[in-house]
């Protein structure tokens, strides 16, 4: 829709439409996303069983791996932080994947989007290092040398702060350039090419998500572990 | 999910690209930080070139400092797998 290409379909614009709402386009694909991931957990919270079937064992496997991959690399402290980060991933992949189905767009095809959400992880693990170490995390950002430390302060404080824009910018550039790309070749050949480029971008789609979660992973367990 | 097998685990392959997926950014957000960051200060204190210059060698530095801290995480993870033969994550 931006950058003048044409789109074969939004739905939101028609709910604009027909409704008389300036509502944009990706705040719906947000709420989408938000509304499947409500009704599912409200579905599975009534009927839990001790032996997983359908969808429960879906999360199961998703969830459990996570948490194994987490609680692998921070230690056993992982299990305190790793709600957030594991909500992040299942919202970020959800989003990601609303892109696929013809006639929506992904969320985190906005920049917008990513930028709220990188912000808040950089507040997070911020915040979880200040909590953990009170005024000592200050040597987190000294480095191992007390000659160097004014010199190390501002190279941490500019590395960190590029932090949430390289999440940002990464999860924004990735996925709106495969909502392009799958835009460009419906318009060169619709349908026929579109169709192998689906499996590609699953799997991109999907490992932008990880890289997401990964990433957050790592500036916690930075946050968490002794200073060098 | 293909992407989470048996155990559950993200696979090594995943793992692997999604590291190196994550290098590049960072070194050019950090020079762009540093840029952002030597503009703002020169306007506010009126120091013209100056500070612009020495906050993009900064930029430059810290992201190149990430790169090579990256790296070594890497190379720590791979020695790690060799060493105590992981259970099957290292493909």
């Amino acid at each position: 829709m931006s950058a003048g290409l044409p789109e074969p379909l939004i739905f939101s614009e028609i709910i604009n439409h027909s409704f008389g709402l300036h509502l944009p386009v990706h705040v719906y694909y947000m709420w989408l996303a938000m509304i499947i991931l409500f009704s599912c957990g409200l579905m599975l919270k009534g009927r839990l069983q001790m032996v997983p079937g359908g969808m429960q064992n879906v999360f199961e496997t998703i969830i459990g791996g996570l948490e194994d991959f987490t609680v692998k690399n921070i230690g056993e402290e992982g299990r305190r932080v790793f709600p957030f980060i594991c909500s992040l991933f299942i919202f970020i992949l959800v989003m990601n994947y609303i892109g696929l189905i013809p006639g929506c767009d992904a969320a985190t095809a906005n920049v917008n989007t990513n930028a709220a959400m990188a912000l808040s992880v950089f507040l997070y693990y911020n915040y979880i290092g200040i909590k953990k170490w009170g005024f000592g995390y200050i040597k987190h950002f000294m480095g191992p040398m007390p000659a160097l430390a004014p010199l190390m302060l501002v190279l941490e404080t500019v590395s960190h702060l590029a932090r949430p824009l390289s999440l940002t910018l990464r999860l924004f550039g990735n996925i709106r350039g495969e909502e392009i790309v799958l835009v460009l070749l419906f318009v060169l050949a619709p349908v026929l090419g579109t169709l192998p480029m689906y499996f590609l971008f699953l799997l991109g789609k999907t490992i932008q998500a990880f890289i997401f979660f990964m990433l957050t992973m790592i500036y916690l367990k930075g946050s968490l572990e002794h200073a060098h | 999910m293909m992407f989470f097998p048996k155990q559950g685990k993200p696979s090594g392959a995943m793992e692997m690209l999604s590291t190196a997926g994550t290098i590049g950014l960072q070194l050019v957000c950090s020079t762009f930080i540093g840029l952002a960051m030597g503009y703002f200060l020169d306007k506010w204190l009126g120091t013209s070139p100056w500070l612009l210059v020495i906050f993009l060698l900064l930029g430059i530095t810290a992201g190149f400092r990430d790169v090579f801290l990256e790296a070594r995480r890497i190379q720590r993870k791979d020695e790690e797998d060799q060493g105590g033969g992981g259970p099957g994550s290292g493909k």
